[in-house]
């Protein structure tokens, strides 16, 4: 019999040891065949030429997936080969050449990628046209796909596959050459050391992410830490980080675990004992794959709440500063529609005042124009003139109290006016009317002497319904001087979709590999724990006691790194939101628990599976 | 009659239909309280099988189980586990001692189970340790003990309950012969003095020389049984090897 022959009867007879492993190649497969098809979808490339930016988001996204998917592949090799360690003992045992072995495992990890890469391309190709469809619903588009196959994306995803194989192939093959027979028959972790909590080492762990932590919430703009590392910055956030979780986890874990194991009255119960030692014993290697887990959930966390922020944001950044759902200069231009709920009609008269820094120009409006634009915008603080001769109102959209001057005081034709209010939120679509706004009395106004212009604005009452209304009313207007929401809308749509989905994409690639690399880590804890729960069931603990305290041990293992992680999430999203001025405490509270909840279904399957393994011989 | 243990007819099968091997046939006999009870008999014989099914950790394919007034053959799953923890210790040859557990917590886990308050399982546990001679390294790990020191440990763990009935399985089977001895002196002085009833799995005549009784097994039934009476212990460790030559098997044990 050749190699192959055997390496190929190998796969067929233990096909539900490989079914895991061949599981979670498949899916990488899956998931970057998608996505590389969808870089090259033509649908996609013909939008890519109005928005530019798609590509770069793709190309980027696509280079992170892969690195990604090779990390995890490695990972779930390890695991894999892992298993497998008393077979190829066995092997040698009977006297086959390292070398015979050798190739026979590197010739079986060849088969299993090249079968891998055949169905992952074949469900890549279904699932990819599912995702084109929801990707080009996000964005607002609304187009009729044809079944696009993307011989690109084939070759590339063949390419990059087959490198990754290659090198677990050869991991494989070296693995033989590390092994001693001796280790098939010493029990794993003998007589490993009790783990000692340190002060110090905790200590430095808090401080290391207090330091990552205050420089997260630095501004971008105007602190010395920024000033004096510029783009070293991030990455020592992420440094310190990774650094403090996995010191903390070292440190304040086996702390509150052997505290929690000296208080008898507590750990003398059940079987509180088992849980604690159990976690402590392996406290050592599960700092690891704790911070693992944590920065994993940290970055799924933070990447989907930033995209998802924005994405959720898009209607209140159009708000912002398209207020109006129409708004056009020039003349007046009859709409018989039933949807329009205000029309107004107003005049502006436009001045440049001269200081000694700089000139600046405002818009002057009338009080019963800003009255009647502000009551069409429901704001609820409209202001009224008192003293006519001498106080105005300002509205400065750009307003920014970090770095712009507060204006008390604006000369209009040498007459000074005290500002008794300013607005920062703008009351007229800024792509039409930008700049700073004046209100001043009726009387004052009508004495202005400078030219008038007419505006005209337009208040739908639902303005993402009526594109075609907007299309109508551009082209009878010509699109200079004219300013549409829904426009507005669908080009933020364009890039905040994508965004969103290939941050949605990513976010489920991790967050699916998170799963995947917790549950593989504890699969591997059953199959050595096997026999303690043998011996638990001989001294008479009921199957239900056994299941509490898996729950419990996996329940440790599951909720650290995720409160550790929303931390982590938590604090670079509130750095996002400052550095983007926007409020996005909903959509990340909603991303998070939504993330919360997928976590935890994850650790029911765990829980499952750790208990299946472990039950396995008494049934 | 008092007995601890009474087994009734019991029969265990493996396998289905046509392809099916008969572990035990028709076993019965009982154990009376405070008997130190041997079950000798070559490899493949059944003796694991017998001890598993009276263990609770198996169940017999027929027959009935008394261990006092309770019919274990017919108990369910839960209500097993609750019997074993109450009435029943185990020591076996691999030890099974938990080793991400001291002496100490290995010791306490059935009462901790049996949800008894943490000072009454100090006393308890301190005066198992100084029966066995382990009181010093309550606070070890297993993998700092000699393999006499887990074998006493595990003796600890399976009496610190006061079971009704202890089970051994080959328990000198990993142990150098001083080791051996030193156990096997342990368990008799149990036997003798606390009147803990033992019931012993071996192939190892001269550890079965210790035992008040000995039930032989050969082919799943019972061949023979053999009481030590006044006799000494080494008249009584002969009496085995020449009852072992005549079954077969295991004859070229010595001391």
């Amino acid at each position: 019999m050749t190699m192959f022959d055997l390496a190929l009867k190998n796969i067929k007879r233990n096909l539900k040891h490989y079914a895991l492993y061949i599981g979670a190649t498949v899916f990488s497969i899956i998931i970057y065949f998608t996505f590389a098809t969808l870089k090259y979808s033509d649908n996609l490339s013909g939008l890519a030429e109005t928005s530019r930016q798609i590509r770069g988001i793709m190309s980027g996204s696509a280079f992170v997936l892969m690195i990604f998917v090779a990390i995890f592949i490695l990972y779930s090799n390890t695991f894999f080969m892992k298993k497998r360690k008393k077979e190829v003992g066995l092997y040698s045992l009977l006297g086959v050449r390292k070398k015979k072995i050798g190739y026979l495992l590197f010739f079986e990890n060849m088969m299993i990628g090249i079968i891998s890469l055949i169905i992952g391309i074949g469900l890549g190709f279904f699932l990819s046209q599912l995702f084109l469809a929801i990707l080009l619903k996000l964005m607002g588009i609304q187009m009729e796909l044809g079944f696009t196959f993307s011989s690109q994306a084939v070759i590339e995803t063949s390419i990059v596959f087959f490198a990754i194989f290659l090198v677990t192939s050869l991991l494989g093959y070296r693995v033989i050459y590390k092994f001693k027979l001796i280790d098939l028959f010493q029990a794993a972790n003998k007589g490993e050391e009790k783990p000692k909590s340190r002060l110090i080492i905790a200590l430095a762990g808090l401080l290391s992410l207090i330091l990552a932590y205050w420089m997260a919430l630095q501004d971008l703009m105007t602190s010395d830490v920024w000033h004096h590392l510029g783009l070293a910055t991030p990455l020592l956030i992420i440094g310190l980080t990774i650094i403090g979780s996995f010191l903390l986890f070292n440190s304040v874990l086996v702390y509150v675990l052997t505290k929690l194991k000296k208080r008898e009255g507590w750990a003398w119960k059940g079987l509180n004992v088992m849980t604690v030692s159990q976690l402590l014993y392996r406290i050592r290697g599960n700092a690891k794959t704790l911070t693992i887990i944590t920065i994993l959930s940290a970055t799924t966390i933070t990447a989907g709440g930033a995209v998802f922020g924005m994405y959720y944001n898009t209607d209140k950044t159009v708000q912002s500063f398209a207020p109006f759902s129409f708004m056009w200069q020039g003349s007046q231009h009859e709409i018989s529609d039933e949807s329009v709920e205000v029309a107004i009609d107003f005049e502006v008269k436009n001045i440049r005042v001269s200081s000694e820094e700089m000139d600046r120009e405002y818009n002057i409006i009338n009080q019963s124009t800003f009255e009647q634009l502000a009551q069409a915008l429901d704001w609820d603080n409209i202001e009224s003139i008192n003293n006519k001769q001498e106080e105005a109102l300002l509205i400065d959209p750009f307003y920014d109290e970090r770095w712009s001057e507060k204006t008390e005081e604006v000369l209009v034709d040498g007459n000074p006016y005290q500002i008794s209010k300013m607005y920062t939120t703008s009351i007229v679509n800024i792509e039409v009317l930008s700049g700073s706004m004046l209100v001043l009395s009726d009387e004052q106004f009508e004495a202005l002497d400078h030219k008038a212009i007419d505006y005209h604005v337009i208040q739908l009452d639902n303005y993402k319904k009526h594109a075609d209304l907007s299309e109508q009313l551009a082209s009878s207007l010509g699109t200079e001087n004219f300013s549409s929401a829904i426009r507005d809308y669908q080009e933020s749509l364009k890039s905040s979709g994508t965004l969103l989905f290939v941050g949605s994409f990513l976010g489920l690639v991790f967050l699916l590999a998170t799963g995947s690399i917790i549950f593989f880590k504890m699969m591997t804890e059953a199959e050595e724990d096997k026999s303690k729960y043998g011996i638990l069931y001989k001294i008479g603990v009921s199957k239900r006691e056994m299941k509490q305290t898996i729950r419990y041990q996996m329940g440790f293992v599951f909720v650290a790194p995720l409160i550790l992680g929303l931390m982590h999430g938590a604090v670079a999203l509130i750095a996002f939101s400052n550095l983007l001025q926007m409020n996005l405490w909903k959509p990340i509270l909603w991303w998070m628990l939504a993330y919360t909840l997928i976590y935890i279904i994850y650790y029911f399957i765990t829980v499952r599976g750790f208990y299946q393994t472990t039950m396995q011989e008494e049934n | 009659m008092e007995y601890v243990l009474k087994v009734n007819n019991v029969e265990k099968t493996y396998g289905k239909g046509t392809n099916t091997f008969e572990a035990l046939k028709n076993i019965t006999f009982s154990i009376e309280p405070g008997e130190f009870v041997g079950v000798m008999g070559p490899s493949g014989a059944g003796k694991s099988t017998l001890l598993n099914v009276l263990a609770t950790i198996d169940s017999p394919t027929s027959g009935d189980i008394f261990i006092e007034a309770d019919n274990i053959a017919k108990m369910k799953e839960d209500k097993l586990a609750d019997f074993r923890r109450d009435h029943l210790g185990f020591i076996f040859q691999d030890y099974n001692l938990l080793d991400s557990l001291t002496v100490r917590e290995n010791i306490l886990l059935p009462l901790a189970i049996a949800k008894m308050p943490a000072k009454e399982i100090n006393e308890k546990v301190i005066s198992i340790a100084k029966t066995f001679g382990i009181e010093d390294l309550l606070d070890k790990y297993p993998y700092q003990l000699s393999g006499g020191q887990k074998q006493r440990t595990a003796s600890s763990r399976a009496l610190v309950t006061k079971p009704k009935l202890l089970f051994a399985d080959e328990p000198t089977g990993a142990l150098d012969s001083k080791s051996a001895t030193e156990f096997l002196e342990n368990l008799r002085s149990l036997n003798i003095e606390q009147e803990a009833t033992i019931m012993m799995v071996t192939h190892d005549a001269y550890a079965a020389s210790f035992c008040r009784r000995i039930l032989f097994i050969k082919d799943g039934q019972l061949s023979k049984e053999m009481v030590r009476g006044n006799r000494t212990r080494k008249e009584f460790f002969q009496l085995i090897l020449d009852e072992l030559a005549n079954l077969g098997g295991d004859e070229h044990d010595n001391v």
